[in-house]
């Protein structure tokens, strides 16, 4: 999905305009005329400039015949589209269950799901899933005493 | 002279031995996964380190690390995936080389010169280690706020089509680096009451987001078009190397010095490096018009310095204790820990030490030639493997990697929040570098900025009394207004860029 | 995709009744404790002396336990992300942390609400006081010489650094300042990101002189680049037994110093506590521990859990009082 140029603008206008708004309550050093709200309002100055020009170039494409969003064609088929919205649910399944769950268990449901729909044969999917889980838990929190997630194998690991 | 006979003692141990070896290797494999760094490759060691003697401990960094920083070239040609961000200034380049045949000649550049810009950067660090740390030592803020600067002109430099896309890059990720506490006041910026979002952006868990994941997102949805994959077969890497030497000499050279010199700043190490001496040589270049289409001359510079910057970091940090990169501050941490204060006395009383670690320098480059060699053969068997199995499991790596970052959930929710940024801007042509670079400098940038704000009393024209400062914000303002110029020269060439190719 | 569901499920049935069979265990197991690896938070990052003295404490306890110990570090905001990992995490003894000075600072600052209260401390295992640095060739020969220097100046006209803005080593100048009868604006502070970049601009000639400790600011001075003119602190330190302490040189009694101990999260049932303030103190008479601190030129000071306790409750306080003495404390 492509968005015209002057969408990307009107949203960095708008992003900027609500960081310097935020800068508001931002206080001064003592004794001195400025404090942590100079940077951001410097930064967010220079974005609301790149966003108008963006605008602008934007709307002179689209006079030009360029359409306000372009789909890619992959997004118009929909088993790709599914495979993106998959691994993103994947991602947010591992962020909200890793705490609870634990990596291993995770893990191993991360890599079979993603194996198997992306065509790997479900042997090959299973015997990798759990080399890889395992060789992974070992490097790094048995190796390396990275804290990953023990979850419900707490008690057992 | 003594000293250098029990060094050479000490290393010559078969046990100091196998550890550097275990290590080189390791190094290679952490610098070749994308989203594990040599930064982070050092921090995982401290633990493994801290039950061995201080030669074999800092045997096992050296190498990693000298590993690593050569090992993040393989996965940035056959994959655009950079291992480590010291190769992200030159990924783009040379995949596209990958992608033109030339993958043989650029992977053997990158070995050869990563072992002749280790090799300069050990040299240097041998023969003139105080006398360079000493022109660093005389840096204030006000020097540091113009080389910061200058950094990020550099960013902009490497987005050459399309200026206006990467300045707004640039602002970007200096914009999302003002979340968290302020550098200078302790103010927490834009953290909406999350104690998570106090510690800001975390860089590492960002770049992994930013590179790695929306490059894996693009390719899972095209994981049945094997294709996409630099497919072709690696042959002798090493035959044309020679001919580039010939050629291009002068920008090894040029590439390791500036190597050295960033890396011994304070702050700024082998990434930066790469960043600097690839917009050095793409400026200077006869045929500045090649790069960005797979042109080998940029990447001399880069590989050279990034790796050459290795011994230059070490520099300050043995001579004063002063990191010159996030590699040295932990091995001052270590050192710190084997009772050796870095410093002047070190030199004195423990002459060996500092002998060692130049030794074990030497045989790490020494060794990362036929290693490299191996790695690259290697990582080709790694990419054999079919992209519905390679991929899941470096998205994996990915998320295990961030997690470790932070310890915590944290990094791997920056992760996936920075890709999916990452990939919207991709998506609608903006270039990613500056950002990621915004987000590296962003906090010298400010805390250098308003130091010396408050150092002149609010006077700007302090940021030129001294005489390096003057030179290095003359020579910012300098390029500054040579790209404003051409930016309002070229401008109808970017009016027209949104409008549809007919 | 039902069918790799309804296997994972089965796996996890599996997990779950595993762990609920040994669910039990710490339940009886207070005098077994630790039967697994234990985590100890670091709030700052690794190769600093706080990273530095949780892994010398965590090396040593693993001995002492025969359990892994595993120092974890979860940096950022200034500290706060590691103390409320550190407060927020299981009162079951397997998450520890090593908990410093800014704990009695950033509740004040209105960074976080936590305060020393919500742990349960173990062991004070270490002090550093600040020192006060010139730069080598600085004029300022005594400590003497630059506070007279000071008090005739124009505020503002002097600056000096050693960490943030509101930071430990800021406090010490403020603290100090005030001591001599000074207002907390007469010397302008420098915020800086720790203390080596401020050692650093010390030597550049980029600012007047810095309030760090001394282990932070000896490789500067061994260096020659720098001079310490008088430590904050009731005696002088081992390290450097030739400089003297404010009260010799100026006759100016004021201390502070930032310190660090152990604690675990509110709560901790009192015999695994017990058990680690004893293990602690046995670390903390050890030659290995002692070794190590003397070699960085940290200074060691022991307070047992109580003990540790009224410690923090004081320093809080302290810090309480310069802070708003600053302007820099919100609540």
């Amino acid at each position: 999905m492509r968005a015209n140029d002057a969408i990307a603008g009107l949203v960095l206008v708008i992003l900027s305009i609500v960081m310097i708004a935020l800068t508001a309550s931002f206080p001064d050093f003592p004794g001195q005329k400025y404090g942590p709200s100079l940077f951001p309002r410097i930064l967010g100055a220079g974005l609301i400039v790149c966003g108008g020009i963006l605008m602008w170039n934007g709307l002179a494409a689209r006079r030009g015949g360029a359409p306000w969003i372009e789909i890619a064609p992959w997004a118009k088929e929909p088993r790709r589209l599914a495979t993106f919205v998959l691994v993103l649910v994947l991602l947010l399944l591992y962020i909200f269950a890793a705490e609870t769950v634990g990596f291993i268990p995770l893990a191993l449901l991360f890599l079979v799901t993603l194996f198997v729909w992306l065509g790997v044969r479900p042997w090959i999917a299973a015997a990798t899933a759990i080399a890889g889980t395992f060789t992974i838990y070992w490097f790094f929190a048995t190796l390396l005493r990275v804290p990953l997630p023990r979850g419900w194998l707490n008690s057992i690991l | 002279m003594d000293a250098l006979l029990t060094a050479s003692r000490l290393i010559l141990d078969p046990y100091v031995l196998w550890v550097i070896t275990a290590s080189a290797a390791f190094g290679m494999f952490v610098g070749a996964m994308p989203g594990l760094t040599a930064t982070m490759a050092t921090a995982l060691l401290v633990p493994v380190t801290f039950f061995m003697d201080p030669v074999p401990a800092l045997g096992a960094i050296v190498t990693a690390t000298a590993m690593a920083i050569f090992a993040g070239d393989i996965p940035a040609a056959l994959l655009r995936i950079p291992g480590t961000p010291a190769s992200a200034a030159y990924t783009d380049e040379s995949y596209a080389m990958s992608k033109k045949g030339q993958l043989d000649l650029n992977l053997g550049v990158n070995l050869v010169f990563s072992v002749l810009g280790g090799f300069v950067g050990v040299a240097i660090l041998i023969v003139c280690a105080p006398a360079l740390a000493e022109v660093a030592i005389n840096f204030s803020s006000f020097e540091y706020f113009w080389l910061a600067l200058l950094g990020l002109t550099c960013a902009v430099f490497m987005t050459s089509d399309v200026p206006l896309k990467g300045i707004t890059s640039l602002l970007f990720g200096l914009a999302i680096n003002c979340i968290g506490i302020d550098p200078a006041a302790g103010y927490p910026r834009f953290t909406f009451g999350s104690v998570e979002l106090l510690q800001g952006i975390s860089f590492i868990p960002a770049m992994i987001g930013m590179f790695a994941l929306s490059e894996l997102l693009r390719g899972m949805v095209h994981a049945d078009a094997q294709g996409a994959v630099i497919a072709q077969k690696i042959g002798n890497i090493f035959s044309g190397v020679f001919g580039v030497f010939k050629r291009y000499w002068f920008n090894f050279l040029r590439g390791s010095a500036i190597g050295v010199l960033i890396g011994a700043l304070p702050g700024a190490g082998a990434d930066i490096a790469a960043w600097i001496s690839f917009a050095v040589s793409k400026r200077f270049s006869k045929e500045p018009e090649k790069f960005g289409t797979g042109h080998i001359e940029g990447i001399v510079d880069a590989t050279s310095a990034n790796n050459s910057a290795l011994g230059g970091a070490w520099i300050p940090a043995l001579v004063f204790g002063i990191p010159g990169d996030s590699i040295t501050a932990i091995v001052i941490g270590v050192l710190y820990m084997k009772g050796m204060n870095p410093g002047p006395t070190v030199f004195l009383q423990n002459p060996q030490f500092i002998y060692a670690v130049f030794i074990i320098f030497i045989l790490a480059n020494i060794l990362m030639l036929p290693l490299g060699w191996i790695a690259i053969k290697g990582g080709k068997q790694l990419l054999r493997v079919p992209r519905n199995v390679l991929l899941p499991v470096i998205l994996m790596f990915c998320l295990v990697g961030s997690y470790a970052m932070t310890n915590s959930i944290y990094g791997v929710i920056m992760m996936v929040v920075m890709g999916l940024i990452g990939w919207l801007m991709e998506e609608h042509g903006f270039p990613i570098a500056p950002a990621i670079l915004g987000l590296v400098l962003g906090e010298m940038l400010e805390q250098n900025f308003m130091t010396s704000m408050i150092k002149a009393d609010g006077a700007f024209i302090m940021f030129f009394e001294r005489p390096i400062a003057a030179t290095l914000g003359v020579m910012t303002l300098l390029i500054w207004g040579t790209m404003l110029w051409r930016g309002i020269r070229g401008r109808p060439a970017t009016l027209g860029e949104a409008a549809p190719a007919p | 995709m039902s069918k790799i569901s309804r296997r994972t499920f089965a796996a996890s049935t599996a997990a779950v009744a595993a762990s609920a069979a040994f669910g039990f265990k710490p339940a009886f197991a207070d005098e077994a404790y630790p039967t697994r690896p234990i985590q100890l938070i670091c709030p700052w990052g690794a190769g600093g002396g706080t990273d530095a003295t949780a892994r010398i404490v965590g090396v040593l306890l693993e001995k002492e336990f025969g359990q892994p110990v595993n120092v974890v570090n979860r940096t950022g905001g200034s500290g706060v992300v590691g103390h409320s990992a550190i407060a927020t995490a299981a009162a079951d003894g397997y998450t520890l942390g090593i908990i410093t000075v800014e704990i009695a600072m950033m509740h004040w600052a209105g960074l976080t609400q936590l305060t020393p209260k919500d742990f349960t401390p173990l062991a004070l295992m270490n002090e550093d006081p600040p020192g006060i640095q010139v730069k080598a060739d600085s004029a300022y020969k005594t400590v003497k010489d630059l506070a007279d220097a000071i008090k005739g100046s124009a505020p503002g006209k002097f600056k000096a650094s050693g960490t943030g803005q509101g930071g430990i080593w800021h406090l010490a100048l403020v603290g100090w300042l005030k001591a001599m009868g000074l207002p907390p604006n007469q010397v302008a502070w420098v915020p800086s990101n720790g203390a080596a970049p401020a050692m650093q601009d010390l030597a550049a000639g980029g600012i007047d002189f810095t309030t760090c400790s001394i282990p932070e600011a000896r490789a500067m001075i061994d260096a020659g680049k720098a001079r310490s003119l008088a430590v904050m602190a009731p005696k002088r330190a081992a390290t450097f037994p030739d400089v003297p302490t404010l009260k010799e040189a100026m006759g100016v009694d004021y201390t502070t110093g930032a310190w660090r101990g152990f604690a675990g999260p509110k709560g901790l049932p009192q015999p695994i506590a017990a058990k680690l303030t004893a293990s602690l103190k046995k670390i903390f008479d050890s030659k290995e521990y002692n070794d190590f601190m003397s070699s960085r030129g940290f200074g060691v000071l022991w307070n047992d859990a109580s003990g540790y306790a009224a410690f923090m409750d004081k320093a809080d306080a302290q810090m309480g009082e310069a802070m708003k003495a600053a302007g820099i404390a919100k609540t």
